[in-house]
């Protein structure tokens, strides 16, 4: 870890010229950082006002993880919407030549003090608060749909897609991935493949900003309830704002197991507050759609995440985790998308 | 093998979640620890059912065939069914069920590709069969500790 630090800390002396006796304390790997390790920091240095300290987040791209994404597109996601009513962390630099450390990477703020844990929002004294962070996360999520990518300039950086390309171009992308990485028939996997096939769902209503891993764990709350950050756009793309909706919806993300959306609360209650937030409807065929999809994304991820430590490419623990428990749990959500649950 | 595999690994999860973990400075490590603890306890539950299971579901598998073969109009696709539906596994190794188990259900794959094309009841009958089946294969494999 010293030596990561004192690289960190020279290629952050490049970046800041004007600056003297750059620093990297207190650097530390954060664990469950699925697709990017992410470690926490503290920079100090000398500029000529004065001394400063800084809290940071370094994301690195790993040898191997549960998804393969670009750095660049989710640190120009994290750009085009500091500042605005989405709030994330200030990004900072983004460095794709891996001779500085290993592999690309980029550094943003670190938004500190709050929770992130999906377990957590479950229990005291976050709790009493879901209703209010339901309210949040979905009005933030309405919020992302609404937004015009042309305006954020995001349309120049993230590959363009036709209104009635978004599901087929998502399909096609993980059952390719799917095809690479499973290591056992998938008969259930298949079959909401070819349902999915048969059943194509109505044009995009809007070519939307999706963040494309929307659900609780991937924001982080205080203890009054409100949300503070939405993290984690290594999968943002362009598309049909229902994905992000439906992706939230998934039965896996079902923390507290009482069948409440994300932990949170019912599932029309999370729907209303997204429709309200982004002026867009939820057509419940287009969305059921994008439910049965997000079982085949999903069972993707942990395909491949059980596929990279097998291939010893990765051997984070997280990956087991998940190939173990959400592996069997996802197939049960497709059972229950496609009536098929008995 | 005494103490028995499962026990081993449920004072091996203890170990780690109650001793090695909270040793640890909270971060990375410790959360890794946590982590494999938990995967010990998981693989606790798997492992007292993991031949069991598989030989079950070939078994299953090789009934159904026998049951619904009659329904596959490809004549090729069929006599691969009906030459699976008539063998057995070679011993009772998790390794040896396993790939007989991915054999079946590849042709459980194609089978109910061919029944999702055919018209008819008994076609219909089949695939709900077939989807029976499948829900039944979730919960051979379902997990106590998971989500959903």
């Amino acid at each position: 870890m010293a030596e990561l630090a004192e690289r960190l800390a020279r290629y952050i002396a490049h970046r800041l010229p004007d600056s003297a006796d750059v620093r990297v304390r207190s650097l530390e790997r954060i664990f469950g950082g699925a697709s990017r390790e992410t470690y926490r920091f503290v920079l100090e240095y000398s500029e000529a006002t004065g001394e400063v300290e800084r809290s940071l987040i370094l994301r690195r791209d790993p040898p191997g993880s549960l998804i393969e994404t670009e750095r660049a597109i989710e640190f120009n996601t994290y750009r085009a919407f500091y500042g605005t009513s989405v709030p994330v962390p200030e990004p900072l630099w983004l460095e794709e030549d891996a001779s500085w450390l290993d592999h690309p990477f980029f550094v943003m703020e670190e938004l500190k003090g709050f929770e992130a844990s999906p377990q957590a929002i479950t229990l005291p004294p976050y709790a009493q608060h879901a209703e209010l962070i339901a309210e949040q996360k979905w009005s933030i999520l309405g919020e992302i749909s609404r937004a015009d990518p042309a305006v954020l300039g995001l349309d120049r950086v993230m590959e363009s897609v036709a209104p009635d390309e978004c599901g087929e171009r998502e399909l096609r992308y993980w059952e390719s991935r799917i095809d690479r990485d499973e290591m056992a028939p998938q008969p259930i996997l298949r079959a909401a493949i070819r349902w999915l096939r048969r059943n194509p769902p109505a044009p995009a209503q809007k070519r939307s900003v999706v963040h494309g891993d929307y659900r609780t764990g991937n924001f982080l709350y205080d203890a009054g309830g409100t949300i503070r950050g939405i993290l984690d756009w290594e999968m943002a793309h362009l598309g049909d704002p229902l994905e992000d909706l439906a992706w939230g919806l998934n039965p896996i993300w079902r923390f507290a197991r009482d069948g409440r959306a994300g932990g949170l609360v019912p599932r029309e209650d999370a729907i209303r507050i997204w429709e309200r937030a982004s002026g867009l409807r939820a057509d419940p065929e287009a969305l059921r759609w994008w439910e049965v999809f997000s079982c085949v994304k999903g069972q993707s991820i942990w395909l491949s995440g059980a596929h990279e430590f097998a291939a010893g490419v990765n051997q984070d623990p997280i990956l087991v985790i998940a190939a173990w428990l959400m592996g069997n749990s996802q197939d049960r959500a497709i059972l229950d998308a496609l009536g098929r649950m008995p | 093998m005494t103490p028995d595999l499962g026990r081993f690994l449920e004072v091996a999860s203890a170990h780690l979640l109650q001793r090695s973990a909270p040793a640890l400075e909270a971060g990375y490590e410790q959360s890794s620890v946590m982590t494999l603890a938990i995967l010990l306890g998981v693989a606790r539950e798997e492992v007292d059912r993991a031949a069991a299971r598989r030989f079950e579901e070939n078994k299953a598998l090789r009934d159904f065939f026998r049951k619904w073969e009659r329904v596959i109009g490809n004549a090729e696709l069929r006599s691969r069914i009906v030459a699976a539906s008539g063998g057995s596994d070679p011993s009772l190794r998790v390794p040896d069920l396993e790939e007989n188990n991915a054999m079946l259900r590849a042709l459980l794959i194609e089978m109910h590709v061919e029944v999702e094309q055919q018209q008819g009841d008994e076609a219909r009958a089949c695939e709900d069969a077939l989807w029976h089946e499948l829900a039944l294969s979730t919960e051979r494999r379902r997990l106590s500790l998971g989500p959903f």
